[in-house]
């Protein structure tokens, strides 16, 4: 298992990149979004809070 | 149909860049100007005030066009825009406080100075300068591209906006090379504010007059066109594969032209960029209403094709709406191509004037020449951007795309010359000619091989000539300084 600090940036980087062939689907549509729409902006949205616990686990704040 | 009144809109357009100008003028009236503050801003700028400059920077006249256009005319492989700038930040968590360190301990003023501070051959930073300017011209032009197609839009089309096009433009070089990148970053702040708002307006208040919602719009548009709202899966053009190696190449170079160098350097302290980088994917998410627009103005008003695409939802606030509000979303827009083209001539000129000039002729050496110099050169590239947008005519896409693939082939050597010293000015020269060597003939010819975007096919080829060309040469050359300890890497200067 990957320590934290090299998971937590990479989550989201995966999620908005090489996932995104795999989730790319109309249906089921989440708040009139597309699926895969709705998946990168939920990943774009979670991207800060990712990169937030990762500086406290870095002790940056 | 609304009456529509092209005075109005245009003069609408021209208070909003002068009171933008003289804003911003006013906000640096009392900073004296030496190289440190007029290229990099004193090295002073806070979280917030990077955070404008930065947005302002990066959201430029293509996002605010070529956002809604992708959407109006291709569909999903629009939602790269939203993927390839969080990727970016993500990487820029790390990246920017690792070079804003350099940027800080060598006193560094412009992107090429990074290597020579990592690598210290004066030849690799003055090449790398002079490949640097010639990518940021292009990407000058697609400013002025954009620019010539707000103004048309907001005369209605009545008017050939070339020559408006060109004073705006000389305007604002001549605003920059008063105020510097301060001037830049206070300008960023009316920009910034405008351009949320003509967001707004575009992605939730289009959508609400016309379906009664943004869920209401999608509803209608999986109905109309659900073939556009997912990739094509595989290899074909704009594809699964497209995406995914398009948002990796697209993220690894975003930080890497010498603009957003500049930028890095102004920040007051690491602490600054890394609360950048956390906060900035909240700016991205704005995006996902322009792509909303252009979904509404290909059900409001379709028949648009090729590059009139980028024309897409101006098009509807023109039809449907009064000239004033045309006339704020077309002056935002010409902000969002201003601004940026304004840090991109001051990043140019700094590295004309210091690594060309500077580095590799031995003139304007000293601070005191410095500034003058660069005021010159800035007007110089003013007008060789203009002159380019004048002879070769092309859209806003493929100026990107020429941008993009040529300066994402830097990345090799900033990467290496934070996390591994092996890489000598060798190993990423050889890398760097692999790399153009791939990405020249694949852009002019428009191939992408097997699905795979072409500047991310030359930057496979670039990182894998840096590692074997680092490993071939014998250990011991990449000289003592660099093999000191602890897990920082040994920095050497040039001289």
């Amino acid at each position: 298992m990957p320590p934290l600090r090299l998971l937590l940036p990479a989550i989201p980087f995966a999620a908005l990149s090489i996932a995104v062939p795999l989730v790319n689907r109309v249906e089921p549509r989440i708040l009139g979004l597309p699926f895969v729409l709705a998946w990168i902006s939920a990943w774009v949205a979670l991207t800060p809070a990712f990169l937030w616990v990762l500086g406290r686990l870095e002790k940056r704040w | 149909m609304v009456s529509s009144s092209p005075a109005v809109s245009l003069a609408i357009v021209a208070a909003v860049v002068l009171a933008t100008i003289v804003f911003a003028l006013l906000g640096v009236h009392r900073i004296k100007m030496n190289p440190r503050q007029f290229i990099v801003g004193g090295r002073s700028f806070g979280t917030l005030f990077l955070w404008v400059l930065l947005a302002g920077e990066i959201y430029t006249s293509f996002t605010f066009l070529g956002a809604a256009g992708w959407a109006y005319g291709l569909g999903a492989p629009a939602y790269y825009i939203l993927a390839y700038g969080t990727c970016a930040y993500i990487i820029g968590y790390f990246l920017l406080p690792a070079v804003w360190r350099a940027g800080k301990e060598h006193d560094l003023l412009t992107g090429p100075d990074f290597f020579t501070a990592f690598y210290g051959s004066k030849t690799l930073t003055v090449a790398i300068a002079v490949c640097q300017f010639v990518l940021v011209v292009p990407y000058v032009t697609l400013q002025l591209s954009a620019l010539q197609i707000l103004l048309q839009m907001a005369g209605y089309g009545r008017y050939d906006a070339t020559a408006s096009v060109a004073v705006a433009f000389i305007l604002i070089a001549l605003f920059v090379l008063t105020a510097g990148l301060r001037g830049t970053a206070w300008a960023s702040i009316i920009k910034d504010i405008l351009v949320i708002g003509a967001v707004l307006f575009a992605g939730v208040a289009i959508p609400m007059r016309f379906f009664g919602s943004p869920a209401a719009m999608l509803d209608r548009f999986v109905r109309l066109h659900p073939q556009m709202l997912a990739l094509v899966p595989g290899t074909s053009a704009h594809g699964t594969i497209w995406f995914v190696t398009t948002v990796l190449l697209t993220a690894t170079g975003f930080f890497m032209g010498p603009q957003s160098m500049i930028a890095t350097y102004s920040g007051k302290s690491e602490a600054a960029l890394r609360r950048n980088a956390v906060l900035l994917p909240l700016y991205q998410l704005i995006l996902l209403l322009m792509i909303f627009a252009g979904f509404s103005a290909l059900l409001i008003a379709p028949g648009l094709h090729g590059t009139q695409v980028d024309r897409s939802f101006l098009t509807v606030v023109a039809r449907y709406y009064p000239s004033w509000v045309l006339g704020l979303i077309a002056g935002a827009g010409a902000l969002a191509a201003l601004v940026p083209a304004s840090g991109l001539l001051l990043a140019a000129a700094s590295v004309f004037v210091k690594n060309v000039l500077g580095d590799a002729f031995g003139v304007t050496a000293s601070d005191a020449a410095r500034t003058p110099a660069t005021r010159v050169a800035v007007i110089v590239v003013a007008l060789l951007a203009l002159g380019l947008w004048l002879a070769v005519p092309r859209t806003i896409v493929e100026l990107l795309l020429i941008y993009y693939n040529g300066i994402t082939q830097f990345a090799p050597g900033v990467f290496a010359a934070l996390v591994w010293r092996r890489a000598d000015a060798w190993s990423v020269g050889a890398g760097l000619l692999a790399g153009f060597a791939v990405a020249i003939p694949l852009t002019y010819a428009n191939i992408e091989p097997w699905g795979i975007n072409a500047g991310f096919a030359a930057l496979l080829i670039n990182a894998a000539v840096v590692v074997v060309v680092s490993l071939l040469r014998p250990s011991g050359s990449s000289d003592a300084t660099r093999s000191s300890p602890g897990n920082r890497p040994a920095y050497r200067r040039a001289d």
